[in-house]
């Protein structure tokens, strides 16, 4: 861990993928952390943070959460690139593999989205997938 | 149950028994029934054959929360077919109260430069009218009228009224009720009502409702039973809960997310994100105030009995009041949409709307289209204010823009008007979220982002299980199926959000039939409730055909056919044969 932290910092500011010293790749993520969860990209305004990640490459959401010790359950409504990836109750996306440049945009649970303004925008593949598998195919404002 | 006529042309007005064919109606159902029965769809909107009527929802006055919704009809100015806008506000459960299902405008004085106010209260055993001159409250700031007519008639009143912009005829002008402060802040802002109002020359209705009966419930037991559903569904609901989603953040809460799925519409619609989003955002606004205040403030009701409470208030830094209600499409109507991230010029915008009567929405979007025909520069926050106040104050530019979006860009011969049926669409790009495109496209309304609300799945037949999102046709049978549920809610007197907790929490669906059956004597099922929609959009969508309208109005505006949107670069590629289903198949 410590270690890890060392090659972050060795490698913070960088603008590309980077390779590291055991022949893996680090990989810059555009994170942008709305509301109270600011405070996992060191903000304190409860408004909005947007830090620059660096993961190694072949890094999935999860790691990124973890990189950021966001618990995933503290999280609703997100996306990857503009793609919904998760909503309260459906999270698809954890093990969705990131790539350098990536922008990930996670909201607190207070954040709503009605179905009619969702109906039809773009999804990864694993959140198509999820509510297809319902039920009721997705038409819900929430999913827990 | 009586129909309240005025008429305008002598000032005199009768009380109608309500016709047994509007039992069942209320709200919006009842507004677009009486226009159709009444005013010919070729009329001219402000001219003396068309009519304005205001009509309480089904539910309205009784214990059902959220339920003070009163809607207004007419035909309307600026799409020129028919109008629905509805508001919360206390004037609908008073009318309600007094037993009228609708109030009725008509006729047109003769003497074009005076205005008239309508004092309407209970004589006790019907209610009466009075006509008295109002010409000491036009060419005014509504803030400072309102608080005059509320010296007058004292606080017990509830006003809905015009400001400048409906003195002028503006296709952007709404009509104002008052809030629970009794300000000028609740709007049933779109389509031009105002204007219809104004071409009356009635520029107030005072309600006194004081010694009223009350309401009529066929089975009180059933509507008790109805309305305890409803408020346990709304109080357990992580939207619609006190410090819920909405009770902290407001409508606002959407700018972010929008912004993040690229469906933000930027700077008159030429991108789907706005880099200043954050700063604008419901977020902001709750923090913003927080550090201002000294203390979480959390939003307030717009009307009496209602448990979401979405409304919010911005705070200057001197702890004054700049505005009530930010909210998420005003914001972005005076935000990205004209390049602007900056909360207070936001505030002030929305004031001076509130203060001359107009639409947020569609004074906003014209701002919008001004900057992007070369007016001035976008992000010139002076300039916006500037032309809001010219709008007020009708100047002859004032009197362009108060045309609306569709006007202003034809004026600057701008093909980038991003209208529908002659209305500006509000704050979701139809490019992105296309769902919202099929509704835009073919409401009666012209682009609205509250004609297709969602609903229980379970009650809508959306054709196939196993993917009934996916295929078009689909598309269009889920817009049919949120229009036609809307259309329902808007005429049961609720609030639309309460669809959160009807869609998620089937005890909130229940309560909902159990309140209308309980109303009304009746044994609706939840096909009926939504056949009840159906059939108010069919009886719209007659009108506007009458009116002229064919489907080629049916169709989002050319320009996102072949410009991309970013950052999906997406068009709208929906064949129009999507948007010919919804009603072709009704």
């Amino acid at each position: 861990m410590i270690l890890g932290k060392t090659i972050l910092t060795a490698y913070l500011g960088a603008r590309h993928a980077v390779p590291l010293p055991n022949g893996g790749t680090m990989i810059k993520i555009d994170v942008w952390l709305y509301g109270p969860l600011a405070r996992y990209g060191n903000s304190s305004d409860n408004i909005f943070a947007n830090p620059q990640v660096e993961i190694p490459e072949g890094s999935v959401l999860r790691d990124l959460l973890a990189r950021l010790a966001l618990p995933t359950a503290e999280r609703g409504i997100s996306f990857i690139n503009g793609n919904l990836s998760a909503m309260p109750g459906v999270q698809p996306d954890l093990d969705h593999v990131l790539n350098d440049g990536d922008r990930v945009a996670l909201f607190h649970l207070k954040s709503m989205w009605p179905f009619q303004y969702r109906h039809d925008v773009a999804a990864i593949g694993e959140f198509k997938t999820s509510l297809a598998r319902r039920g009721d195919g997705g038409l819900r404002s929430r999913y827990d | 149950m009586w129909i309240l006529r005025m008429n305008m042309t002598n000032r005199s007005y009768q009380l109608e028994k309500a016709p047994e064919r509007y039992k069942l109606l209320g709200g919006r159902g009842l507004t677009s029934a009486i226009i159709s029965d009444e005013v010919d769809p070729q009329c001219h909107p402000l001219g003396p054959n068309n009519k304005l009527v205001f009509a309480p929802g089904i539910v309205t006055g009784t214990i059902s929360p959220t339920s003070a919704r009163i809607s207004v009809g007419g035909k309307s100015p600026l799409t020129g077919g028919i109008k629905e806008a509805n508001a919360g506000t206390g004037m609908a459960p008073a009318l309600a109260k007094m037993r009228l299902k609708a109030v009725i405008i008509e006729g047109m004085p003769k003497e074009a430069d005076k205005y008239w106010l309508a004092a309407l209260t209970w004589a006790g055993d019907k209610p009466k009218v009075e006509f008295q001159p109002a010409d000491e409250y036009t060419g005014q700031d509504l803030y400072e009228v309102y608080a005059k007519v509320f010296d007058r008639f004292g606080k017990k009143v509830e006003v809905a009224g015009i400001g400048t912009a409906g003195e002028f005829g503006y296709g952007d002008s709404g009509i104002a009720f008052n809030d629970m402060k009794k300000k000028p802040t609740r709007y049933a802002g779109r389509g031009g009502l105002g204007a219809v109002m104004g071409s009356k020359r009635l520029k107030f209705l005072v309600v006194d409702s004081t010694g009223a009966p009350g309401v009529v419930i066929a089975n009180e037991e059933l509507l008790k039973t109805g309305a305890k559903k409803m408020r346990e569904a709304l109080m357990e609901h992580a939207i619609t809960k006190p410090q819920g989603g909405l009770n902290s953040y407001g409508t606002a809460i959407l700018v972010n997310i929008l912004n993040e799925a690229g469906g933000f519409p930027t700077r008159n619609f030429r991108s789907g994100r706005f880099e200043g989003a954050a700063k604008i955002s419901g977020e902001a606004i709750f923090e913003t105030n927080k550090k201002r205040m000294g203390k979480e403030i959390y939003n307030h009701g717009c009307s009496p009995g209602c448990i979401i409470q979405c409304s919010n208030t911005l705070y200057a830094k001197d702890r004054s009041e700049i505005a009530s209600c930010v909210e998420y499409e005003s914001g972005w109507a005076f935000g990205a949409q004209c390049g602007i991230a900056d909360l207070d010029a936001i505030g002030e915008m929305v004031k001076l709307c509130n203060a001359y009567g107009l639409d947020t929405i569609e004074a906003g979007v014209t701002v919008g289209v001004a900057m992007d025909s070369g007016v001035l520069p976008f992000g010139d926050k002076k300039g916006a204010i500037k032309l809001l106040k010219e709008m007020g104050k009708g100047t002859p530019m004032g009197r362009i823009l108060g045309g609306g979006a569709e006007m202003a860009a034809k004026l600057y011969g701008n093909p980038r008007s991003p209208t529908v049926k002659g209305q500006a669409m509000p704050a979701y790009e139809p490019r992105a979220v296309k769902g919202i495109g099929v509704t835009y496209a073919t409401t009666t309304m012209g682009a609205d982002h509250t004609a297709g609300y969602t609903i229980a799945p379970e009650i809508l037949s959306v054709g196939g299980t196993s993917d009934p999102l996916a295929a078009e046709k689909s598309k269009a049978d889920l817009s049919r199926g949120f229009q036609s549920t809307t259309a329902m809610i808007d005429s049961s007197g609720h609030c639309l959000f309460i669809a959160f907790a009807i869609l998620d929490i089937p005890k909130g669906f229940e309560g909902l039939l159990d309140e209308l059956n309980g109303m009304l004597g009746t044994k609706m099922t939840a096909a009926d409730a939504v056949a009840m929609g159906a059939d108010i959009l069919r009886r719209e969508r007659k009108f506007n055909e009458a009116a002229g309208f064919t489907k080629a109005d049916d169709r989002l505006p050319e320009f996102m056919k072949y410009e991309k949107l970013p950052p999906h670069n997406v068009t709208n590629d929906l064949p129009d044969e999507v948007f010919d289903a919804v009603f072709g198949e009704m």
